[in-house]
C-alpha cells in the first residue's frame, strides 16, 4: 500500500520540500557486501573442499583470482548444491537464465524433440483462446467478488507436482517420466561425461537470454548450480572455461544469430563463419539492474548517466561495429556539460556502423559520433573494423549502406541529424525510467483521457471482475506510462520464479502467470522495477479467503496484465478506449511510437 | 492518414451521404405520396436505437467486436444523423401535443447532452493533464480527508507550540470549511482562479499579524491550501467527465421509450404507409 501510495501521490514530497516534516538523521551501517547472501545458505566448508577436488574446478588456477573474489569464495558464495530426485525439473525451455549448472553426480535428461514438453506439463498456461460462447459467458460468469479462484485449481493435474523445499522454495518435478522418456526425444547428459560438458544453461546465464530447453533429474542427481555473477568470475579468470564458453556459443548460435542481423544477411555461409570467429564478447552493467534501478530513479540525470558504463566514447577511435545482443545501450551526444539522449539500442540493433562506413567509403578516420552507454545491464558482439571491411561493407546492399557523416548544422544541435521523431525529453524519459523495456507498454494520451475508466473496466471484464493494472503511473508531459505489465524485452520479473508460473507465451511472447502453479511467494513483484505486479488474496465463490491448510494464512497469488491473451479481440483496454488515447506500444519500434505520440 | 483524420473524414462523409440520401429518399417518397413521416420515423427509431450499441459494445468488452473509438465516431455519425432525420420527420415544425413535446423536448436533450459530452472530452481533459495531481477520482476524498488531517495538525502545533489563538481562529473562520469538502466546483468547472486568489489574499493580510514560527505554519497553510484547491479541480473536471453520462444515458432510455410510444399511437391513427 505504501509503495502504491509513493507512485500515486507525490504531496509526502512536496510537504517535505515546505518543511512540513523534520528530517531523520541516518543510521550508519557497514556497506553491505557481494557475499552478504549466499546463493547457497548450506554450501560448507566440506562442500567446496569438494568441489575443489573434482573437474574442472581442480584444474582452475586459483593464484588468478583477486584476493576480493577468491575461487574459494565463488564457490562457497556463488554456487549451491541441487539434490534432485527422479523428474525434478531442472530448467524450462522459455525460462529465463540467470544460473548454469555442474552435474556431479547422476543425471539429467535435456528434451531435444521439438517443440518440447507442453505448457501443462511444465506447470505453465496451456494456450487456449476462449471461443465466442465463452466469451460472452463472461458477461454473467464473471464474479462480483475480487480475486475469485476456482477452488479445484488448487488440486494437481496429475501431470506436473510440486514440491515444497524448505519455507520458501519449491520444486516442481515431472509426474510420470517414463512416459516421457518414451514420448520425447532426449539427450542423456551425466557427471564425468566430458571435461566441461557437463556444464549446461551457461548461455542463457550470461547473455540473459531464454532457455532453448527443458532439462529435468533422471534418478537421484546431484547438481551444482552456479549463478550468473559466479560463472562470470571463473570465465574472467580461467581461460580454458572462457574458451569453452566462447567455443560453444559460436557453435551453438552465433552464426545464426548473426544470419537474423539484418546487417549480415546478406553474407554467404562462410563469410558469416569468419565473421563469428572474430567476433569479441563484451557485456556491460549489472545483470541484477532491477535492484540499484529502483534507488536510481530518484537520482539526478547526471549522476544516473555516470552510473551506466560507457561502451563508446563520442570523439574517439572506432575499432568496431557492436550488435546488442541483450539489454539496452543508450546512443548520447555531448550537449552543454551533459549529454542528449538521441536514440536507445535494443536487441539485434547496431552501433558504430556510420563511421565504419564513412571511413572504408572516404578513407577519412572519423571518430564516434556519439556515445553509447549501458542501460542497466548489455550483452553485446563486438565486430572489429577490419571484418566489416573485408567481409560486410564491400558487399552490404546500397539501401542498408549508411549516409556519409556530415558535419551538424547549428539548427539540429545535439542529435546531430539523428532524428527518431520523438522529442529529447521523451527519449530521456523513456531511457531514464527503462520503460524501452516493453514491448507492450501502455501510454495513455492524457490530452485525450477523459478518466472514464473504461479501460480499467474493460480489463476487469476481461479477467473475472478484478482489473490487472492501476490508471496511474509515471508521467512526462501529456503521456502516461500506466502501471501495467509492459512484457518486457528483459523480464527480470521471470528470474527466480521457483515453479516457472511466471512465463512467456510459446506462440505470442506475452508474459504470463499460471495462477495454478502460483505458490504467491511474490519473488516476481519485487523483482519487477515497474511495480508492475500485484500480490493478492485468493477468494472462493462465496467470497471466502482461501487458506493454506498449514498456516491459516490466506493464499497469495501473483496478478498482472496478461495481454488479454485468452480473449479473442487483444487487448480489452486499448479496444475499449473510445478517444484512442490509450495504446499498448512496442518500446523498441521507434517509428510506430513516434507515429502515435505526433499524430 | 492516421486513425484520428481518417476517422473524422469518414465520420463527416458519412453524415453528408446520410443528409442528400435522407432528404433525396424524402422528396421522392413525397412526389409519389407516400406518407413519408411513418418511413422517417421508423428510421429515426431504429438510428437511434442504433447509436445505443456504442453502450451495448462498451458492456462486452471482450467481444472482437472492434475498437471502442471506431463505435464512438459511429455514434456521433449515426447521433448527427437523426439530426437531419428528425428535421425531415417533423418538417421543422415544434409539436404541440404533450407526448410530442415531451418526446422533442427528450430527443434535443439527448443530442445536447452528447454534443456536450464531446465538447467536455475535448476541453476538460488535457486541462486536468496540467494541473494539480492526477488522483483517480474513486480516491481524491481519502487525500482530501489527509490534507484536512495535515492542516488541522499544523494548526494545533500552531496553537500549542506559538501560545496564539490567531491561526486557529484563521482557520476556523476561513479554511476549516474548505478542507471539509469540495469547494469552488463552479469556479474550477469555467477555469476561475478567483476564489483561490481570495483565499491567498486572506493568508497574504493574516502574515502581518504573525511571529516568525506562526509565519512558518502559515506557508504550511498556504501549500495545503494550493494542494486541496488543485484536488478540487481535478475533481470539479474528473465529475464533469463522468457524470455527464449519468445524464445521456437515462435520457437516451426514456427518448427510446417515448418514441416507442409515439411510434405506437402513431401507427395506430395512422391510414398506413399509403
Amino acid at each position: 500500500m505504501n509503495r502504491e501510495r509513493a507512485k500515486e501521490w507525490s504531496h509526502a514530497d512536496r510537504r517535505k520540500s515546505c518543511g512540513l516534516e523534520s528530517s531523520r538523521l541516518g543510521i550508519e551501517v557497514r556497506r553491505p557486501q557481494r557475499w552478504d547472501v549466499s546463493f547457497g545458505r548450506e554450501m560448507s566448508e566440506a562442500d567446496v573442499d569438494r568441489l575443489l577436488a573434482r573437474p574442472p574446478f581442480c584444474h582452475i588456477d586459483a593464484s588468478r583470482f583477486p584476493e576480493a573474489t577468491p575461487l574459494r569464495g565463488i564457490l562457497r558464495n556463488d554456487t549451491r548444491i541441487l539434490r534432485l530426485k527422479e523428474g525434478d525439473i531442472v530448467v524450462r525451455e522459455g525460462d529465463w537464465g540467470q544460473s548454469a549448472f555442474f552435474v556431479l553426480s547422476g543425471a539429467v535428461r535435456i528434451v531435444i524433440s521439438p517443440p518440447g514438453l507442453p505448457a501443462g506439463m511444465l506447470g505453465r498456461r496451456e494456450a487456449d483462446r476462449k471461443g465466442w460462447f465463452q466469451s460472452l459467458a463472461q458477461l454473467w460468469r464473471n464474479s462480483e467478488l475480487p480475486e475469485v479462484r476456482d477452488i479445484a485449481q488448487f488440486r494437481s493435474d496429475g501431470r506436473v507436482g510440486v514440491r515444497q523445499e524448505g519455507e520458501d522454495e519449491a520444486r516442481i518435478f515431472l509426474e510420470d517420466v517414463p512416459t516421457i522418456l518414451e514420448k520425447y526425444e532426449t539427450r542423456r547428459l551425466y557427471a564425468g561425461q566430458v571435461k566441461e560438458g557437463d556444464l549446461f544453461g551457461e548461455i542463457a546465464a550470461l547473455g540473459r537470454t531464454e532457455r532453448t530447453a527443458t532439462v529435468f533429474a533422471e534418478g537421484e542427481t546431484e547438481l551444482l548450480e552456479i549463478r550468473w555473477q559466479g560463472l562470470r568470475e571463473l570465465r574472467r579468470r580461467d581461460d580454458a572455461l572462457r574458451d569453452h564458453i566462447d567455443k560453444v556459443y559460436r557453435e551453438r548460435s552465433l552464426a545464426v544469430q548473426l544470419r537474423h542481423t539484418p546487417l549480415f544477411a546478406h553474407l554467404s555461409d562462410e563469410a558469416i563463419l569468419n565473421v563469428a570467429v572474430q567476433t569479441v564478447f563484451e557485456t556491460y552493467g549489472e545483470y541484477d539492474w532491477y535492484g540499484s534501478f529502483k534507488e536510481m530513479v530518484s537520482e539526478d540525470a547526471g549522476t544516473r548517466l555516470e552510473r551506466e558504463p560507457l561502451i563508446a566514447d563520442e570523439g574517439h577511435y572506432p575499432n568496431g561495429v557492436k550488435v546488442i545482443r541483450s539489454g539496452f545501450a543508450r546512443m548520447s551526444r555531448q550537449f552543454g556539460n551533459g549529454h542528449r539522449t538521441v536514440n536507445y539500442l535494443g536487441r539485434g540493433q547496431v552501433y558504430g556502423l556510420q563511421e565504419a562506413a564513412h571511413n572504408w567509403r572516404t578513407g577519412q578516420q572519423a571518430a564516434w559520433q556519439y556515445s553509447l552507454r549501458a542501460i542497466g545491464h548489455v550483452h553485446m558482439l563486438c565486430i572489429p573494423t577490419a571484418v566489416i571491411e573485408e567481409f560486410v561493407l564491400p558487399t552490404l546492399p546500397a539501401d542498408q549502406m549508411p549516409a556519409l557523416i556530415a558535419a551538424p548544422s547549428p539548427t539540429e544541435g545535439a542529435a546531430g541529424g539523428y532524428d527518431t521523431g520523438i522529442a529529447p525529453g521523451m527519449l530521456e524519459f523513456l531511457a531514464d525510467r527503462r520503460f524501452i523495456n516493453g514491448k507492450a507498454t501502455m501510454l495513455i494520451d492524457m490530452d485525450r483521457c477523459t478518466r472514464c475508466d473504461d479501460c480499467v473496466r474493460a480489463c476487469a471484464e476481461a479477467h473475472d471482475g478484478s482489473p490487472r493494472f492501476i490508471r496511474h503511473g509515471a508521467r512526462h508531459g501529456r503521456f502516461m506510462v500506466a502501471n501495467a505489465c509492459m512484457h518486457c524485452a528483459d523480464p527480470v520479473c521471470m528470474i527466480g520464479c521457483p515453479t516457472g508460473a511466471i512465463h512467456r507465451d510459446r506462440y505470442r511472447g506475452q508474459v504470463v502467470i499460471n495462477d495454478a502453479t502460483c505458490i504467491g511467494c511474490s519473488t516476481c513483484a519485487n523483482n519487477c522495477p515497474y511495480h508492475n505486479i500485484r500480490m493478492v488474496e485468493a477468494r472462493d465463490r462465496n467470497g471466502q479467503f482461501i487458506l493454506d491448510e498449514h498456516t491459516h494464512w490466506p493464499i497469495q497469488k501473483a496478478t498482472k496484465c496478461d495481454l488479454c491473451v485468452d480473449q479473442l479481440g487483444g487487448p480489452a483496454c486499448q479496444r475499449a478506449c473510445p478517444h484512442d488515447a490509450l495504446k499498448r506500444v512496442d518500446m523498441s519500434d521507434l517509428q510506430s511510437l513516434a507515429s502515435w505520440i505526433n499524430r | 492518414m492516421t486513425g484520428v483524420r481518417l476517422r473524422r473524414s469518414v465520420g463527416l462523409t458519412a453524415v453528408g451521404v446520410l443528409t442528400v440520401g435522407a432528404v433525396a429518399l424524402h422528396n421522392a417518397g413525397a412526389v409519389a405520396l407516400y406518407q413519408i413521416s411513418l418511413a422517417t420515423g421508423a428510421l429515426l427509431f431504429v438510428m437511434i436505437v442504433t447509436a445505443t450499441l456504442l453502450n451495448v459494445r462498451k458492456k462486452a468488452p471482450f467481444l472482437p467486436l472492434g475498437n471502442t473509438t471506431d463505435w464512438l465516431t459511429f455514434h456521433m455519425v449515426v447521433g448527427l444523423g437523426t439530426v437531419v432525420v428528425y428535421a425531415i420527420h417533423t418538417g421543422g415544425r415544434w409539436p404541440d401535443g404533450i407526448l410530442e413535446f415531451a418526446l422533442a423536448a427528450t430527443y434535443w436533450s439527448v443530442i445536447a447532452t452528447g454534443m456536450a459530452g464531446w465538447a467536455f472530452s475535448r476541453w476538460l481533459a488535457p486541462r486536468l493533464a496540467r494541473r494539480g495531481e492526477n488522483v483517480l477520482f474513486e480516491r481524491i476524498g481519502r487525500f482530501r480527508a489527509q490534507l484536512r488531517a495535515e492542516a488541522e495538525t499544523l494548526v494545533l502545533r500552531a496553537a500549542s507550540e506559538q501560545g496564539s489563538t490567531t491561526i486557529p481562529d484563521f482557520y476556523a473562520a476561513h479554511l476549516a470549511d474548505f478542507f471539509d469538502r469540495p469547494r469552488h466546483l463552479v469556479s474550477h468547472a469555467v477555469e476561475s482562479d478567483h476564489p483561490r486568489h481570495v483565499l491567498l489574499g486572506e493568508v497574504e493580510l493574516l502574515r502581518r499579524y504573525l511571529n516568525a514560527g506562526e509565519r512558518g505554519v502559515l506557508d504550511g497553510l498556504r501549500e495545503l491550501i494550493c494542494l486541496k484547491d488543485d484536488l478540487d479541480y481535478q475533481y470539479s473536471g474528473q465529475a464533469i467527465l463522468k457524470y455527464w453520462l449519468f445524464v445521456h444515458i437515462p435520457l437516451t432510455y426514456a427518448l427510446i421509450l417515448l418514441g416507442l410510444v409515439h411510434g405506437i399511437t402513431s401507427g395506430a391513427f395512422s391510414g398506413g404507409l399509403l
